[in-house]
């Protein structure tokens, strides 16, 4: 089982910070969130992991290996997988294909089809679809899509940004209920939401990111339980 | 007309097609998987036509004779060198200007594009006139009916057609094409994916200049001649074709092409003033399509390339 340490982390995408002196760790075999609202800075937390937006200052490392600016490919070898904000599928592609890319590093041909089967044996609405275009589904039918394809690199570690973002309560409830079944397959897992009731319920561990810096963390159940957090940054 | 008229006309026309299908497919996946519209293609067409014949006379220096084997000589060191000129290309001067205007990057290529040209008039040797190309396929000839069908012809559109299926299998059925389509649809997807794409791109460009190459030799071997601003009309072609097609849309470049080489053939047959005044009737007709369909005959939306 994999961590992520995030030590005092600065990120800017122009000139003024996005994130200030962000420090915090992803334990492994863990559900670690961060909360936040809108525009806290949480995608960009992600962005910085994935070396997509590289800090400008402050070090990432996944079990103690640094990988601060890393190129994203170099990051993903590490056993990292991502279910970006908004699902972000391959419009044109079918079903398949979209599976198929988040395993874009994986040689073994059986071993993708195994993921596969597992994937489509989790999903059976995304049997039926296999070969239908990403872009035509539903926005539920994407988040599975989304979610399977994360776990097609057979990853260590899975950053999720957002999964409940424009999906209908049905659909939130049994994502939820999916990604603590990640994490109890050995999966770490660092959940990045804004929905906070439901994603305390299911984590371990919480940050709070507010204006680009942390403002509370505890375990979830202290979290769950902080009146004046949840006053000060939820209300 | 007569039937071996119209014979000669269609297998002219197809000639054409393949080549200019060859060259668009370079400006649709450049667009695809950089929206760039990088205009010196047709002038890396040229230089590819260049090395071809280069290799050729070092085919000759060395003493080999047999046809077949000057055409293998000819074809590696040409795509081999173009593809990795392409590259080049793409890694110091497209890449670093990513984030830059898209009017920069045309500006610059097609500043590249002159320098290549005036680069082989000026430094190949006697680049200024045009270079015999040599006529290495058998020129037999099959009656189809009043019509001379040639080998050479037949032997260089087969080629041609199996380049461009080729292509087309290498990006709807391998891993590279995979990685290619999932960089045009969503780079930053691609990159989470796991696809290294500074790699992607550069092998996109070694693809797209290596048909270019292919294309140029085509070109060689059928009018036996080729010269330093071959790549000029060539490139304005391919990329028309590739706007007709719908820009990023590998099906839409091949259509384009063989659609524009089927405007040329008919402005040669129809128009009373003939031949000369073809591809003023083809830009014409292209220009009436733009304006019929601005985002080409197979519509894209910017989101889904390739
Ligand atoms: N690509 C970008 N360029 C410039 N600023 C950005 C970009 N993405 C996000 N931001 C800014 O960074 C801040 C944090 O954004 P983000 O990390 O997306 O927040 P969150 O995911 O918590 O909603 C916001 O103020 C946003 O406007
Ligand atoms: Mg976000």
């Amino acid at each position: 089982m994999s961590s992520i340490k995030i030590e005092n982390v600065f990120t800017a995408y122009d000139k003024a910070d996005v994130l200030m002196d962000v420090s915090l760790n992803v334990e492994a075999g863990k559900i670690t969130c961060l909360l936040g609202s809108n525009g806290a800075g949480k995608s960009t937390l992600i962005r910085s992991i994935l070396g997509l937006t590289p800090p400008r200052e402050g070090r990432i490392s996944v079990d103690g290996k640094d990988i601060t600016g890393a190129a994203t490919h170099k990051v993903i070898a590490e056993g990292i997988a991502c279910i970006p904000e908004g699902r972000r599928m391959f419009p044109k592609m079918t079903v398949t294909e979209n599976l198929r890319l988040g395993a874009f590093q994986v040689s073994d041909e059986a071993l993708i089809r195994q993921r596969m089967d597992h994937v489509f044996d989790t999903f059976p609405r995304l049997a039926e679809r296999r070969d239908q275009l990403a872009g035509t589904m539903s926005g539920g039918e994407q988040a599975m899509v989304s979610i399977g394809r994360g776990l097609m690199g057979g990853p260590r570690i899975l950053l999720i940004d957002e999964p409940s973002l424009g999906l209908s309560p049905l659909y939130v409830k049994e994502n939820f209920k999916i990604i603590e079944s990640i994490r109890d397959t050995g999966i770490t897992v660092f959940l990045v939401e804004q929905n906070v009731r439901q994603t305390l319920a299911i984590s371990d561990y919480g940050y709070v990111l507010s204006g680009g810096k942390l403002v509370a963390q505890g375990s979830a159940e202290d979290l769950k339980n902080d009146k004046e957090v949840y006053a000060a940054y939820f209300g | 007309m007569d039937i071996g008229l119209l014979g000669q006309y269609l297998a002219n026309g197809m000639m054409l097609g393949t080549m200019y299908a060859l060259v668009a497919v370079g400006f649709t996946l450049f667009f695809g998987v950089l929206d760039v519209i990088k205009f010196s293609h047709g002038d890396v067409l040229m230089l590819g036509s260049f090395t071809g014949f280069t290799a050729y006379l070092g085919v000759l220096a060395v003493g080999i004779v047999n046809p077949w084997l000057t055409l293998v000589a000819i074809l590696v060191v040409s795509i081999t060198t173009t593809a990795a000129l392409g590259a080049v290309i793409a890694r110091y001067l497209v890449l670093p200007l990513k984030s830059a205007p898209p009017l920069n990057i045309l500006l610059i290529t097609l500043m590249l594009g002159t320098a290549l040209r005036e680069a082989v008039r000026l430094f190949y040797p006697d680049g200024s006139n045009p270079k015999a190309f040599p006529a290495l396929l058998p020129t037999a000839s099959v009656d189809l009916g009043g019509f001379a069908l040639r080998a050479d012809s037949a032997i260089l559109m087969a080629a041609g057609i199996a380049v461009i299926i080729g292509l087309n299998l290498l990006i709807n059925r391998t891993r590279l094409g995979l990685a290619i389509r999932a960089v045009a649809q969503d780079e930053e997807t691609a990159k989470i994916m796991g696809i290294n794409y500074t790699m992607i791109v550069l092998l996109t460009f070694g693809i797209g200049s290596g048909a270019a190459a292919f294309a140029g030799i085509m070109n060689g071997l059928y009018y036996n001649e080729i010269n330093f601003g071959m790549g000029l009309l060539l490139g304005l072609i391919g990329f028309s074709a590739a706007i007709i097609g719908g820009l990023g849309n590998i099906y839409g470049a091949i259509l384009g092409g063989f659609l524009f080489a089927g405007l040329q053939t008919v402005g040669a047959v129809a128009l009373p003033f003939a031949s000369a005044y073809k591809d003023v009737f083809a830009f014409g007709v292209v220009i009436a399509l733009m304006a019929w369909k601005p985002t080409g005959l197979i519509a894209e939306r910017s989101s889904d390339r390739v």
